[in-house]
């Protein structure tokens, strides 16, 4: 191992300091751009009433136990019975989200712009941090670290006998990348939360599909087991009754 | 939802408002984010940041965003002429914009031109199907031309497809109630009760239903409502308390013939403690009364 | 320390212990998250000026976020079910996401008033 590296105040001036307030102001740049272009749909009347039921079932499941019996069995066959049941999605009916995709071209349009907004900042930022500070050693993380951890953190420098806790200018730009998140759902509120590694996971699975949510609420609905609660609330009122008539 | 903090600075706001302290355009956008209703008091303040040039100026693009709530709260309040003229500008700045259309046909609504309303929003509902605002309004139109059974029709169809709609659930029942239709307003208030469980109001006008409908099971159950009603407002609402006792009665009544095994809770007789201690604290010249009703009502149980 | 992370307001609990209400839930739920980010920043440049290494620093975060927890506690009167689904939720939410902004806020810190 090397002895300890000694780091030229320009390189704080110059790199580590500009480049941290870049990638904030680049974050938040990039929230209101995205505010800009984030398009208003109309949304199709299908999916709107899916939602809706899917919310009304889930009402019914969690405080089923609030109304009298009769009436559970009878909202539970209106909702999940074999026929015509609203949660009931027949057989091979279920849309194919790709198919979907080919058909509409504004839900293309639209998942291009996601990703749009997505990449091109990303790849702005990132051609614009290796061409003005690359190759520099910019900072020095305050805790070791194994020799694994080198190539993501001295990214840009080839030297195998730099410690492994020094920082190339580039990784700390990928640390920024990450480390800044937080920050960020400070100053630009809770929506920015959404942040970019979770849309890259959406992005696997992309596509909601409406008639798994309904055929998962309509599953669990059937196993829902009915107790009714109100009686027990003649003992409770009778407590509260009690403790007032005194 | 109005929270208590919002309460507390609406109040406040309020007062300053009145008493020429400032912040009208605090208050108007308090009021629009709460949606709640204080049309006197948003016609005339905004009415006063509307006619001043520079006040106007210096809520910037807010300005169409008022001209819109001075509108709507002009419509509220009868005076269609300036509701009018605010329409105007803003269909002189946003000609085609189909809000505007909504507020031009609100406006037929409310000079009670209703054919040509009705047209209107039919058209704007061809435009957007999904626009509740209008289907909202279509459900009022019809209340307000005393067409109930056209109202009930609007507001199922609504509630076809915004199916999670607390309101409309809670304006559906009302009307089922008005229109003594209980079993269907049984089934509303129902809706209510799984949707927001903790709320004692519904539990409370559910139970009033069951009531009325009557039946030895109908009453047994509203009881049982009328009880949740007491836990959940902490024995304060006298109409829960009254319940308790006429559904007592009435269950002794009509199991009268039947084997009584069935244990009577304590409940109906700590109801009316708690009644006559009320009424004692706060309404002593009624409590006579009060006394005498209990009597017959226990009496017959 | 602990006042800051937790000076926003927060609304009043479920009103009745067995039934929870989904909006004050999500609500407690945000304020925690943001009390959390603000403290692991915060406490970052702490780390970083006071210039802890290594473990220490580490440490350093742990008690941060157990200063965190109990000012959470304390702010909820103590009567953690009311407020959340249960300790895990005070102690535990928000603690990973925290630990990037910590590490990132502590060599900036670190590097500006140690290294140069």
């Amino acid at each position: 191992m090397a002895e300890d590296l000694v780091l030229d105040t320009t390189i704080r001036d110059w790199v580590l300091i500009p480049l941290s307030v870049v990638m904030v102001l680049i974050g938040i740049l990039r929230y209101f751009v995205s505010k800009l272009i984030r398009t208003f749909q109309n949304p199709d009347g299908k999916i709107v009433k899916e939602g809706q039921v899917v919310i009304r079932a889930r009402n019914l499941r969690s405080s089923a136990d609030f109304i009298p019996p009769k009436s559970f069995r009878a909202r539970r066959t209106y909702y999940s019975n074999e026929e015509n049941g609203i949660l009931h999605v027949p057989k091979g009916q279920a849309p194919n989200p790709q198919a979907q995709m080919f058909s509409d071209p504004n839900m293309a349009m639209d998942m291009m712009k996601k990703n749009l907004s997505m990449i091109i900042p990303q790849t702005l930022t990132f051609a614009f941090v290796n061409f003005f500070f690359s190759g520099f050693v910019a900072a020095k993380i305050p805790f070791p670290l194994t020799q694994r951890f080198r190539s993501m953190l001295q990214n840009g420098i080839d030297l195998s006998t730099v410690d492994v806790s020094y920082v190339s200018s580039r990784s700390w730009y990928f640390l920024n990348l990450f480390g800044l998140r937080g920050l960020f759902s400070l100053i630009l509120g809770e929506e920015n939360a959404m942040d970019d590694t979770q849309r890259m996971m959406q992005m696997g699975g992309f596509g909601f599909d409406p008639s798994k949510s309904l055929g998962a609420e309509k599953d669990s609905l059937d196993i829902v087991q009915h107790d009714w609660v109100l009686p027990k609330f003649e003992q409770r009122a009778e407590a509260v009754l009690r403790k007032l008539a005194k | 939802m109005v929270t208590k903090l919002d309460e507390t600075e609406l109040k406040r706001l309020e007062s300053q408002v009145e008493h020429g302290g400032g912040g009208a355009w605090e208050y108007l956008c308090l009021v629009r984010k709460l949606k709640i209703r204080r049309s006197d008091k948003v016609l005339k303040h905004g009415l006063l940041i509307l006619n001043d040039p520079k006040k106007r100026s210096s809520i910037g693009d807010e300005e169409w965003t008022l001209y819109e709530q001075v509108a709507i709260a002009a419509m509220d309040c009868n005076s269609l002429d300036t509701a009018r003229d605010c329409i105007n500008v803003l269909s002189k700045k946003f000609p085609e914009s189909k809000r505007v259309g909504r507020l031009e046909a609100m406006l037929l609504e409310a000079k009670g031109c209703w054919e040509e309303a009705e047209n209107a929003y039919s058209s704007l509902l061809e435009d957007n199907p999904l626009d509740q605002v209008v289907h909202k309004r279509k459900v009022a139109m019809a209340k307000a031309e005393g067409d109930l059974l056209k109202a009930i029709e609007c507001l199922s169809k609504y509630l076809k497809v915004f199916m999670a709609d607390n309101d409309a659930w809670r304006e559906l029942a009302e009307i089922y109630v008005s229109l003594q239709m209980y079993k269907q307003a049984a089934f509303c208030y129902e809706e209510l009760i799984l949707a927001q469980p903790t709320v004692p109001v519904y539990h409370l006008a559910y139970a009033d239903v069951l009531y009325t409908l009557g039946g030895l099971e109908n009453i047994q159950t509203a009881k049982k409502y009328y009880a949740a009603t007491i836990d959940f407002t902490g024995g304060k609402n006298t109409r829960a308390l009254y319940g308790v006792c006429l559904c007592t009665a009435a269950i002794g009544q009509l199991a009268k013939g039947r084997n009584k095994d069935d244990k009577e809770g304590e409940l109906h007789t700590l109801a009316a403690k708690v009644l006559e201690k009320d009424y004692k604290y706060r309404a002593p010249d009624k409590l006579p009364l009060l006394t005498s009703t209990l009597k017959t009502l226990k009496l017959s149980s | 320390m602990a006042a800051d992370g937790i000076s926003v307001q927060k609304l009043n609990g479920d009103f009745n212990a067995p039934f929870i209400n989904a909006e004050n839930m999500q609500n407690n739920m945000k304020v925690i998250n943001y009390s959390r980010t603000l403290m692991s920043i915060v406490g970052g440049i702490i780390a970083g000026i006071l210039g802890f290494t290594g473990l220490t620093g580490f440490i350093f975060y742990f008690v941060v976020m157990a200063v965190t927890s109990v000012g959470l506690a304390a702010k909820a009167k103590f009567s953690i079910h009311s407020y959340f689904e249960g300790w895990n939720r005070v102690l535990l939410d928000g603690f990973l996401a925290g630990l990037m902004s910590f590490v990132l806020f502590w060599t900036f810190a670190y590097d500006i008033v140690h290294i140069f």
